[in-house]
């Protein structure tokens, strides 16, 4: 069984992703600080198909560890989704500087150096998928979302660039960025501004968490062996 | 030099030629005096090389805590591995 670890895996769209990954047959590794009930139930339902890996991404000199801790526990990685970000909205005019580099440390800094050092493992094997979940705010703006937008845009130029690297070693790195689904991190819009963002989508509605994680199964599948450096945005239209 | 400092340069000196040949580069003679940008090797394949290393010695001169740049000469690249370990 090929291993896929996705980040920020115990809720929302990373709990989706490593569901679907794991009914498409990968065995997913599900990293995150705590295990939510949900993955708890996920993991009895799915088995050897799905595990979690308790961790806090957060501690940037910890990766390199736990890159050593998965390899050692799990055999090579295959496959990496970097899905774990925090949300902070607020203007930036008055947005505390720590959570400025929170964001950035969280959403930006942690992805890059967990890909450093797992890309070393695809690059072994000749093979391997990293998916970066990205964002629509990534290339529209959204008054309140300047920070979190930037740390969204920065993972765009991180796949397009890493794709050109690590291609010639048969690894894929493509980008999905979703549009506002309804999870936790999306709670404080309230039903007012939801239905705002669905009234101004094409399709009338919002994409959902199994929409986002389809699209993520997708490429990491052997059917997008030929798509690498590219986004999918999934947001029933609201961009279109 | 000690029996693991002259087995850690033998490994390193061997993925050199092994990543050469599957990458498909014309490798220069490997002298500790060779500049790595003259060797053959592009980016790439030093970080195969890196990634290889990593699996075979369990050695990692450019993780966490090591804040390295890239050696300029083959000798330093090999003297980076033996002080790692």
């Amino acid at each position: 069984m090929r291993n896929v670890v996705v980040t920020g895996g115990s809720r929302g769209l990373g709990l989706a992703s490593a569901q679907t990954l794991a009914r498409a047959g990968f065995r997913v590794i599900a990293i995150a600080r705590s295990e939510s009930p949900p993955l708890a139930a996920a993991r009895k339902e799915l088995g050897d198909a799905l595990h979690f890996q308790k961790w806090d991404l957060a501690d940037i000199a910890g990766l390199s560890a736990l890159a050593k801790t998965l390899r050692k526990d799990f055999g090579p990685v295959y496959g990496l989704v970097n899905n774990a970000a925090i949300g902070i909205a607020g203007v930036l005019a008055t947005l505390a500087d720590a959570r400025i580099e929170e964001l950035v440390r969280l959403n930006v800094t942690s992805p890059l150096t967990l890909t450093k050092y797992l890309v070393r493992s695809m690059m072994t094997q000749r093979a391997g998928r990293i998916v970066n979940i990205s964002s629509i705010v990534a290339t529209t703006g959204y008054s309140g979302l300047s920070a979190y937008a930037a740390t969204k845009a920065a993972l765009l130029g991180f796949t397009r660039s890493l794709a050109r690297e690590v291609g010639p070693l048969g690894i894929t790195v493509n980008a999905v960025a979703p549009g506002f689904v309804a999870t936790e991190m999306t709670h404080g819009l309230g039903d007012a501004h939801r239905e705002t963002i669905a009234r101004r989508s094409a399709l009338k509605r919002m994409a959902d968490a199994a929409d986002v994680a389809n699209a993520v199964e997708y490429l990491v599948s052997d059917r997008a062996a030929n798509i690498t450096g590219t986004v999918i945005t999934v947001d029933a239209g609201n961009t279109a | 030099m000690s029996v693991q400092t002259a087995s850690i340069r033998s490994a390193v000196l061997e993925q050199v030629k092994l990543v050469a040949e599957q990458q498909k580069k014309h490798l220069a003679p490997l002298t500790d005096a060779l500049p790595l940008l003259e060797s053959g090797l592009d980016s790439l394949c030093l970080a195969i090389i890196v990634a290889n290393l990593e699996d075979e010695l369990g050695l990692d001169p450019f993780g966490t805590g090591n804040d390295v740049a890239m050696p300029v000469t083959l000798g330093d690249f090999i003297r980076l591995y033996e002080h790692a370990g």
